[in-house]
């Protein structure tokens, strides 16, 4: 039984680690911009279809361009769309991101078509290794250590580059940032396009796993949206922990209670913040209270 | 002071204003009474269509919706030798598809619905056809109780409902052994094959050594395929839909189990096996229709070439789906000369397609469309991208065994009130 629930911990492990990607960009966004972004599955269903196009065109080096053409397109759409909503009711940017999700469905449909498109692991990462009891496929490694080098690149990224201070300093205090003569809507730019990257990132690795359709955004924005909330908006470490734990918690439900796997995050959500209602490790942000 | 001359009506003639109305009222009154089938022609017939838009469903619903608008275009946009036009709306779930019913019957003043593409819908969206007394098709949701227990006067249904399906495919499945293991998705249709294996399992002799209901959406199946290769099988028996089938049948090949334990499901659609690719591709299915399949009648063979031209790809199953069932239904109005639900009904329960050995009719009692359906295997090497499958039978494989295959009416349990 132990080497059973060891390798539901690795598998529990690989799709918390695609959580934690997707709920990262979220709770930047959110940190940062103050905006609650329901399109940002969307920015994920991007990653995968650039991933597939690239793929095709281009073979698989090409692919690492897929989060940063992600982020170009979430650069547009902050200038065009969501500046715009910056200090205006919560509930406007709710509308408004949730209606730019169904049309970015919509484009991807017209684009790709409504057929889910076939992407399988690259060959060179077939097979799979045995580990004792545990059992992993290559790519599902790989997946991992992606997952833990972009974590600890962003994290490098916003503690120790003048950039990420900046981007720090904002999120707590935007117009003292402004007032120290820093362009605040152009950094703004760079972090929704930054957001959306790492949400594409999570799409170009789930590609080859999950089923690669317009509607793959349903997969991710939930659990996404769990995960903030568990780890507490706008919290880095939180949202990593968070992840990796629904992560896990799903697996070892299946083996035990497969019908409620779907329902488990949900009730995991809502004790936590009956517990704690700030999540687990979030703070106390004054620009939101 | 104004004086208000006579109005001249445009002949030399003058003549009073009260005169004027009263002709123009007239003129009016008679026109319409004196030649309905004018008025009638300016008003097109519309048909609904209630098929979902967005979600994973979408995938197999874009091909409904193609083979339903091509058998309309087939007839010049025309039925009873009027403009008729379909209006499609969503069915994003069972409480917002009974809303676009009554909204299709009450605003679109639609005389007929076809779609009903994900079982849990179907069942809400016949009780609601029967509220309306509007004549409905459901083209593509096969759990076994909309024409079952829960089938009423209005209701019909052209895909082979499941406990028929699964009686089809359980000689396969036995063939690799008795130990089956099940993975299902955790809504009607799901639940509904779980039902019907376990029940033929068990008249086997045989053993399920495990058995998981899946939540629709499922994004990850890893933990699911290792307690399936901890259970050892000789088979597992599917009962996932659309997307959800995909990855799983992805993540399968993926965690090195194609080739190892066999695969089998009912009711596999083009379009899910496309998503899957040609490397992971594995199983043996029940499906309704194949484009590449030989045997096709040439009424068939013409809607195939017809799509392809028009889509510049293949029909899938799906679309044949809707074109067969679109067809069904416009014949019927046709025939019943009237938009009257009540003479459609008896049309549709009239209905036959003949071509060659294919002959498809609704069964009065059940109001069940009866097709033989095709065994498929995934081929060996894939060389075209939607050339997937070799059909290995057509089921049942006497045609005069097809009435008995899909149960007597005690069986269905159908009672039409």
């Amino acid at each position: 039984m132990l080497d059973i629930l060891l390798s539901q911990v690795v598998s529990g492990l690989v799709l918390g680690g695609l959580y934690v990607l997707i709920a990262i960009g979220l709770s930047i966004i959110f940190g940062l911009l103050g905006i609650v972004n329901f399109a940002h599955g969307s920015f994920f269903t991007l990653g995968a279809y650039f991933a597939l196009t690239l793929f095709q065109t281009f073979g698989w080096p090409a692919v690492i361009f897929a989060p940063i053409a992600v982020g170009a397109v979430g650069m547009v759409v902050e200038r065009v769309l969501i500046r715009r909503l910056y200090d205006k009711e919560p509930l406007l940017s709710l509308i408004t991101t949730f209606a730019l999700a169904l049309m970015i469905e919509a484009s991807v449909r017209l684009i790709w078509g409504g057929v889910g498109q076939p992407f399988s692991p690259p060959k060179f990462l077939a097979g799979f290794q045995i580990w004792g009891p545990v059992l992993i496929t290559n790519y599902r490694v790989a997946v991992l250590a992606t997952t833990a080098a972009v974590l600890i690149g962003l994290w490098a990224f916003l503690t120790y580059t003048p950039f990420g201070r900046i981007l720090r300093a904002g999120s707590r205090d935007p117009e003292m940032v402004g007032l120290l003569g820093i362009n605040l809507p152009k950094v703004l730019t760079w972090v929704f396009g930054l957001g959306c990257a790492i949400s594409g990132i999570a799409g170009v690795l789930a590609a080859p796993l999950w089923t690669v359709t317009p509607a793959m955004a349903t997969n991710a924005i939930m659990p996404a949206f769990v995960v903030v909330a568990i780890g507490g908006l706008g919290s880095f470490p939180g949202a990593v922990i968070a992840g990796l734990l629904v992560g896990v918690v799903i697996a070892l439900t299946i083996q035990f209670f497969p019908e409620a796997s779907g329902a488990v995050m949900y009730l995991f959500m809502a004790l936590m913040l009956l517990l704690r209602p700030r999540g687990l490790l979030g703070e106390r942000w004054e620009r939101f209270e | 002071m104004t004086v208000r001359k006579p109005v001249s009506a445009g002949t030399g003639v003058i003549v009073g204003r009260r005169v004027t109305l009263l002709g123009a009222a007239s003129l009016a009154a008679t026109s319409t009474l004196a030649m309905p089938h004018i008025a009638r022609a300016a008003e097109p017939i519309k048909i609904g269509l209630l098929l979902a838009k967005t979600g994973q469903i979408a995938a197999q619903t874009e091909y409904l919706a193609n083979g339903t608008y091509l058998a309309l275009e087939e007839r010049g946009n025309k039925i009873m030798g009027q403009p008729a036009e379909l209006v499609w709306l969503d069915e994003p779930s069972p409480q917002a598809a009974t809303q676009n019913m009554q909204k299709l019957v009450q605003e679109n003043k639609v005389c007929a619905i076809l779609g009903g593409a994900l079982s849990s819908n179907a069942l809400a969206e016949e009780a609601t056809a029967a509220q309306l007394k509007i004549p409905f098709i459901v083209d593509n949701a096969a759990a076994t109780e909309i024409t079952g227990k829960n089938c009423n006067r209005y209701t019909f249904r052209l895909n082979t409902p499941v406990l028929v399906q699964s009686r089809m495919l359980a000689p396969y499945a036995l063939n690799y052994g008795k130990k089956w293991y099940h993975i299902t998705a955790s809504y009607a249709f799901g639940q509904d094959i779980l039902r019907s294996s376990r029940e033929l399992l068990k008249q086997a002799g045989g053993t399920e050594v495990g058995a998981d209901e899946v939540p629709l959406n499922t994004p990850d199946f890893s933990s699911f395929i290792l307690k399936i290769r901890a259970a050892k099988p000789d088979v597992v028996v599917g009962g996932l839909s659309a997307g959800d089938l995909s990855t799983f049948l992805k993540q399968w090949n993926e965690l090195g189990m194609k080739g190892k334990i066999p695969f089998v499901e009912i009711a596999i659609g083009d379009t899910d096996i496309w998503a899957v690719g040609p490397e992971a591709a594995t199983g043996t299915f029940t499906k309704m229709w194949y484009y590449n399949n030989p045997a096709n009648p040439p009424a068939e063979k013409a809607f195939a070439a017809a799509y392809l031209k028009k889509h510049g790809r293949p029909a899938a199953d799906k679309a044949w789906m809707g074109w067969i069932t679109a067809r069904s239904m416009f014949e019927s109005i046709e025939a019943a000369k009237s938009t009257d639900p009540m003479a459609i009904i008896e049309a549709l329960e009239a209905w036959k397609f003949q071509d060659g050995p294919a002959s498809y009719a609704y069964r009065k009692f059940d109001h069940q469309m009866l097709v033989r359906n095709l065994a498929v295997s995934v081929k060996d090497k894939i060389t075209d991208q939607w050339d997937y499958f070799d059909v290995k039978a057509v089921l049942p494989e006497k045609a005069e065994d097809l009435e008995k295959a899909f149960g007597t009416q005690e069986e269905i349990g159908c009672k039409m009130t």
